[in-house]
């Protein structure tokens, strides 16, 4: 018996893209999200390409398609455990963390005030910490509270729970186990920021003003931890002097072997928010080649045009701190003077680029992945990649392609 | 742009670079981050990054004319962390070998030392010339094996110091010498173009001589340049075998050195030709009778070098195995000079003891393989890896002299 539902693993925009695309023409389909929320990457930007909005213009219009469309159907805090199955009739195992706050709640905050436990906050790349109980960011979808109860002792968990004026707060809620028959499977597993622990001549992570673009888009966020000033880590000044690290661990063959496409765009996109808040601030742009891809030519242009911009060709090798004064002084040879100097900054941006989520991770059985850890679509085998888990791309041509899965993920169930 | 250059590619020339060990050249996209973590680039037109564009554009008179492959030490950092693979030390390398083969005169040499097919034909010289004399000499003693009268394995009786050995290797010797006033010509000539660079406080350029000098007692006595080459372990040991190779030779040469002149100088000289018997004379001919006494100074000075030798050569050889042929090969004038060398230490240390032993049939042909070897290592030189021990060191102390390096290292 032929099964028209559709899997799509990930919830963010091309995930998103290609559940709506699919729920409108009649199937039903499920989303699988590993966070507590919908949105991906783009909801931890400050804007996105092409038109620099702000995350929530894109995001808010799709969650209301998918608030008002009963053929959709999400799971937070899940992840895919086994798909067996052939296409047409595949059964996906899918485990179910607790959230421990239930439907009931209004996102009042009164949990995460009573919590006191800190822990990382990935959310915000490790620029702040977060509480146990924690709404990811104010634009959170779905508009609901979590608790890391593995993270806080008996007595915590009581005072947390005594604090909802709603009863939210659920601790007997436990891992559960669902299994979904689809038809067919789309990936939209996305990407993350290469590790820049891996950059050690770039300070592998270690050095307090030396961050990474996606760092910067929290910075600059109103919704971010320095409510979008954008302020140096050590000691929260705003920064006189930036220095953008293009290809840091990109179309590297001891790193990442590509390009990451949109990399060169977003450090001049991260210039003006720079500008909103310090015209006078120099800023200084390394790169190999700076790359401007599809339309993103005029894009450069306007950017570029800024008296305060040096665009330097020659990649940083090597970041130091000065000890005193926190500042990071870069290693770079002009290739076009020939000259090799050391720069020093307020604030060096490390410009990393997109690793397949899945990276190091198991994938189902008969996904095939290319050389890079992308997927490639198996349209005979029922899966069907999207965005930037097939390969990197920008926020519009990641919507292209989840408007081109859902297609690919109906040809593949109609007409068995 | 007000200053652009007409590009003359010399196509044949980017091949025959590829083909002496630069073939990844071409992956080189201009990152310049090879030129940033060599540790001993300097900061005005750093290497090896401007090297790699005028390979991949075939700019054949830069890069003959480039001093700077003789300032790389080759620790094989810049290669390392290449995002391209593009091996720029290899590149520098493969400069320096086309340098081996074409500095010095006759330059078929130079093409007989760039490939292995021609080794049968370099071994076959010195063993010709020393088969022949094998044969005189057996045919005079009526024993291709022969004993003294005490019925130890001698050498001497079988390859005379005075008309066998000595003659051959002086005249190798000045072979080498000759050769090597040619290739320093040919170097220094090459360097005419090379921008001179203008440092404040320095009234007027010094002396060659004195550049000479400088770099013999840092860069050569005290591997300065060698030892900030790199900083990872086996970059240590590297620096640690090429020292103790270095000195092993010093103290070998001291050792052949002190036995010409009590020889020739002592025992032929002052004893023989002017008649003398005072104590001097006598010391200085004892000191270079061969074979000697285990307790001489000079033959322990000898097997100390000898020990040495095999020990950097360990340091030296098990690097070089344990490369990451991704990141850093091998060329044949690398392995050339490191088997020639083991040879050496192995056949001297070898027809030591076989002597000691009195192994006749062993010793004689071990010996003979060892004259063989001295020989492809002194008489070929110049055109073999070792041939750096002068051009590097004089292009070193050209460098001195235009400021393209310091006077005195840093630190």
């Amino acid at each position: 018996m032929s099964n028209n539902s559709i899997l799509v693993v990930g919830g963010g925009f091309a995930g998103i893209t290609a559940a709506l695309e699919a729920a409108e023409i009649g199937h039903e389909v499920f989303i699988v999200e590993k966070n507590p929320y919908l949105g991906g990457r783009v909801a931890q930007l400050n804007k996105y390409f092409p038109k620099l909005c702000p995350p929530s213009c894109g995001l808010e219009i799709q969650f209301q398609r998918i608030k008002n469309n009963p053929k959709v159907k999400f799971f937070t805090l899940a992840e895919v455990l086994s798909v067996s199955g052939s296409p047409g009739d595949f059964t996906v195992k899918i485990k179910l963390s607790p959230r421990y706050v239930n439907e009931r709640c209004t996102a009042c905050g009164e949990c995460e005030k009573a919590a006191s436990t800190l822990v990382e906050n990935e959310f915000e790349f490790g620029l702040v910490k977060r509480k146990a109980a924690y709404r990811t960011h104010l634009f959170a979808f779905p508009m609901r509270y979590t608790l890391d109860a593995a993270k806080c002792g008996a007595d915590e968990l009581r005072r947390i729970k005594d604090s909802c004026p709603y009863d939210a707060i659920d601790l007997d809620d436990a891992e559960k186990t669902i299994e979904l028959n689809v038809g067919s499977i789309v990936l939209a597993t996305g990407w993350k920021p290469y590790d820049v622990a891996k950059l050690g001549e770039l300070g592998g992570g270690k050095l307090a003003n030396v961050i990474t673009n996606m760092q910067m888009e929290r910075l600059a966020s109103p919704s971010g931890p320095t409510n979008g000033k954008i302020l140096r880590p050590s000691d929260n000044k705003a920064p006189r002097k930036i220095a953008f690290v293009q290809c840091a661990g990109s179309r590297d063959q001891n790193h990442l072997n590509y390009c990451s496409y949109i990399c060169c765009m977003a450090s001049l996109k991260q210039l003006s928010y720079i500008r909103e808040q310090n015209p006078d601030a120099l800023v200084v742009v390394y790169y190999i080649d700076l790359r401007t891809p599809g339309r993103y030519e005029a894009f450069k242009r306007r950017a570029t045009d800024d008296k305060k911009l040096l665009l330097v060709k020659g990649k940083v090798a090597k970041i130091v701190e000065d000890a005193g004064t926190g500042d990071p002084t870069v290693t770079v040879e002009n290739a076009v003077t020939g000259i090799r100097s050391e720069e020093r900054f307020d604030l060096v941006v490390l410009a990393t680029g997109m690793q397949p989520s899945i990276a190091g991770r198991d994938v189902p059985a008969g996904v095939s992945l290319d050389e890079d850890g992308f997927i490639i679509s198996g349209m005979d085998k029922g899966f069907i990649a999207a965005g930037c888990a097939k390969l990197p791309l920008d926020v519009m041509k990641t919507a292209q392609s989840g408007t081109g899965a859902a297609l690919k993920a109906i040809q593949t169930v109609v007409g068995r | 742009m007000s200053n652009t250059v007409r590009v003359q590619p010399d196509l044949n020339f980017v091949k025959e670079l590829q083909a002496v060990g630069g073939e990844s050249l071409k992956k080189c996209y201009q990152c310049a981050t090879c030129s940033v973590v060599c540790p001993l680039s300097p900061d005005d037109s750093p290497y090896p990054r401007k090297e790699m564009v005028w390979a991949q554009w075939g700019l054949k008179d830069r890069l003959l004319n480039d001093i700077d492959i003789w300032l790389c030490h080759n620790c094989g950092t810049c290669s390392d962390l290449c995002p391209r693979g593009a091996k720029p030390g290899d590149l520098l390398a493969a400069l320096r070998n086309m340098a081996y083969r074409n500095l010095a005169k006759p330059s078929a040499i130079g093409k007989w030392m760039s490939s292995s097919k021609f080794i049968p034909l370099l071994m076959a010289i010195p063993a010709a010339i020393y088969l022949i004399i094998w044969f005189i000499r057996a045919a005079v003693l009526k024993d291709a094996f022969p004993l003294n009268a005490d019925g130890n394995v001698v050498y001497g009786l079988l390859f005379p110091g005075d008309y066998t050995i000595d003659p051959v290797f002086s005249l190798a010797f000045l072979f080498m010498v000759c050769a090597f006033v040619s290739g320093t010509r040919a170097l220094l000539k090459s360097f005419e173009g090379m921008p001179k660079t203008y440092i404040l406080g320095r009234k007027e350029q010094p002396g060659l001589i004195r550049c000479l000098v400088e770099t013999i007692k840092y860069e050569v006595a005290r591997h300065t340049q060698f030892q900030d080459c790199g900083q990872e372990p086996q970059d240590v040991k590297r620096f640690q075998g090429h020292l103790l190779v270095f000195y092993a030779f010093v103290a070998l040469l001291v050792v052949t050195g002190v036995v010409a002149s009590g020889h020739w100088f002592g025992g032929w000289f002052l004893g023989g030709v002017l008649g003398l018997e005072d104590p001097f004379t006598k010391l200085l001919s004892w000191a270079g009778h061969t074979p000697m006494p285990l307790w001489s100074p000079v033959k322990l000075l000898a097997n100390a070098g000898a020990a040495a030798l095999i020990i950097g050569l360990v340091f030296l050889t098990k690097r070089r195995l344990n490369l990451d042929k991704a990141k850093q090969g091998s060329s044949w004038y690398d392995w050339y000079l490191l088997t020639v060398i083991w040879a050496v230490a192995l056949t001297g240390v070898g027809s030591e003891f076989l002597r000691l032993v009195n192994a006749k049939y062993l010793a004689y042909p071990t010996y003979f393989l060892h004259l063989i070897a001295v020989f492809m290592l002194l008489a070929y030189l110049p055109w073999s890896k070792l041939g750096h021990l002068v051009y590097r060191t004089v292009a070193l102390a050209y460098a001195r002299k235009i400021g393209r390096i310091p006077m005195q290292p840093k630190g």
